[in-house]
């Protein structure tokens, strides 16, 4: 499982061989993050200027949004961010198995913060009465937020396919199926802990007592549970174990870096989101 | 007086050691600072001050949040200047659109007429 560190002579700030003394990779991902900033900047205007003028009769949104739930879920992605910025700084380092635990981190951070938006739409749409087209505030609103939930969700399918990655074997000519089979069962353990997880909060809510809410929960839940403990286990216990030395190093560092910056990205637009959306409601 | 090869690489095995943890350091103490700011945002709106004190307050902060994580969890910091000005293009292109349309759509003349 050990890697092969790479000369500790590579500068992964410059690269010599391009025109611009910048990683090729890194050059196109910070031209794309320029145009997506305006893409974003347009669905945060739309948002603000329906705020300006609200239609009459409209939502409230100070009655409609959660602070906690938000402020949560604020809180999750910085740390994500953090954790990414560690996986970079690990296999810059040559410590493939220090990046793969901070990955797993980030993708877990991920996943709390598309579980409290699932979480939220849900009870915005049943509990609020927002749907996406019975008010201007649920057009603009699902629009920006369910956009930047989507990149969420392409990020932590990024950060997946880099870790399943992290242990392709040099020498294994059936590397594919392997890779592809480990990418499943990784998304299916993911997918499966979310549907766990509002479960059990869904349980909580509806029962009047903790003890019924977790008997709720376990009669209701009780496959996916069981179905969530077999794809951790063939994801510790087999698909962790490589049968000899991996190929991911060092000189991948660019790649995570690139990607890297895609989540980071994902994260300052929801620094602008959170006050834009959110806090400004309550002046 | 040259440092042999051996001093040479365990020299620089010492700086990359320290660098790691140098690191490792600011990010974390980054990733605090940006929690307290966010804490900061939350406590903020419920205070009673002036709204223009209040909004004028949000943006620094959420600029401050901004910069943070571009300089420092994005190495911009450290990479090359271009990496910067290419992604403030898009950057102020982006701003100066959400300036133009909320200056448009914000003006008493863009009001929507009531219905009926």
């Amino acid at each position: 499982m050990s890697s092969h560190a790479a000369p500790a002579t590579i500068d992964h700030h410059h690269d010599p061989s391009t025109s611009t003394g910048i990683p090729n990779k890194k050059l196109l991902m910070w031209t794309f993050l320029a145009s997506d900033c305006m893409f974003f900047a347009a669905l945060i205007s739309t948002h603000l200027i329906y705020r300006l003028h609200p239609p009459a009769g409209g939502l409230d949104p100070k009655v409609i949004f959660s602070p906690e739930l938000t402020s949560f879920s604020t809180f999750i992605l910085l740390m994500s961010s953090l954790m990414m910025a560690l996986a970079v700084t690990a296999i810059q380092k040559g410590n493939v198995k220090s990046c793969r635990w901070s990955l797993l981190t980030t993708i877990f951070f991920g996943m709390i913060f598309l579980g409290c938006q699932v979480y939220e739409f849900d009870h915005f749409v049943h509990d609020k009465k927002m749907t996406l087209s019975n008010s201007m505030l649920g057009t603009t609103f699902y629009t920006l937020t369910g956009t930047h939930g989507c990149h969420v969700a392409l990020g932590v399918l990024w950060l997946c396919l880099m870790y399943v990655r992290s242990f392709k074997v040099a020498s294994d000519a059936s590397w594919f199926g392997k890779q592809l089979l480990h990418t499943v069962t990784l998304l299916v353990a993911l997918l499966l802990s979310l549907k766990v997880t509002l479960g059990l909060v869904h349980g909580l809510q509806v029962e009047p007592t903790i003890g019924a809410g977790i008997a709720h929960f376990f009669g209701h839940e009780f496959i996916y549970i069981a179905l969530a403990l077999v794809a951790y286990g063939a994801l510790a216990f087999y698909f962790a174990k490589p049968a000899g030395p991996v190929q991911f190093n060092e000189t991948n560092a660019i790649d995570v870096e690139s990607m890297g910056l895609y989540w980071h990205f994902v994260d300052i637009v929801w620094i602008v989101i959170f006050t834009a959306v959110y806090l400004l409601e309550y002046l | 007086m040259s440092a042999s090869p051996a001093h040479a690489a365990a020299g620089h095995a010492d700086h990359a050691h320290h660098d790691e943890g140098s690191k490792f350091q600011i990010y974390v103490q980054i990733a605090m600072l940006l929690a307290v700011i966010t804490g900061v945002e939350i406590v903020a709106v419920y205070l009673p001050f002036a709204k223009w004190i209040l909004v004028t307050s949000l943006v620094v902060l959420s600029v401050v949040k901004f910069m943070f994580v571009i300089f420092y969890f994005m190495h911009l910091r450290w990479d090359k200047p271009f990496c910067t000005i290419l992604f403030f293009i898009g950057l102020v292109l982006a701003s100066g659109t959400m300036w133009a349309l909320l200056a448009i759509f914000g003006a008493e003349a863009s009001t929507p007429p009531p219905v009926g």
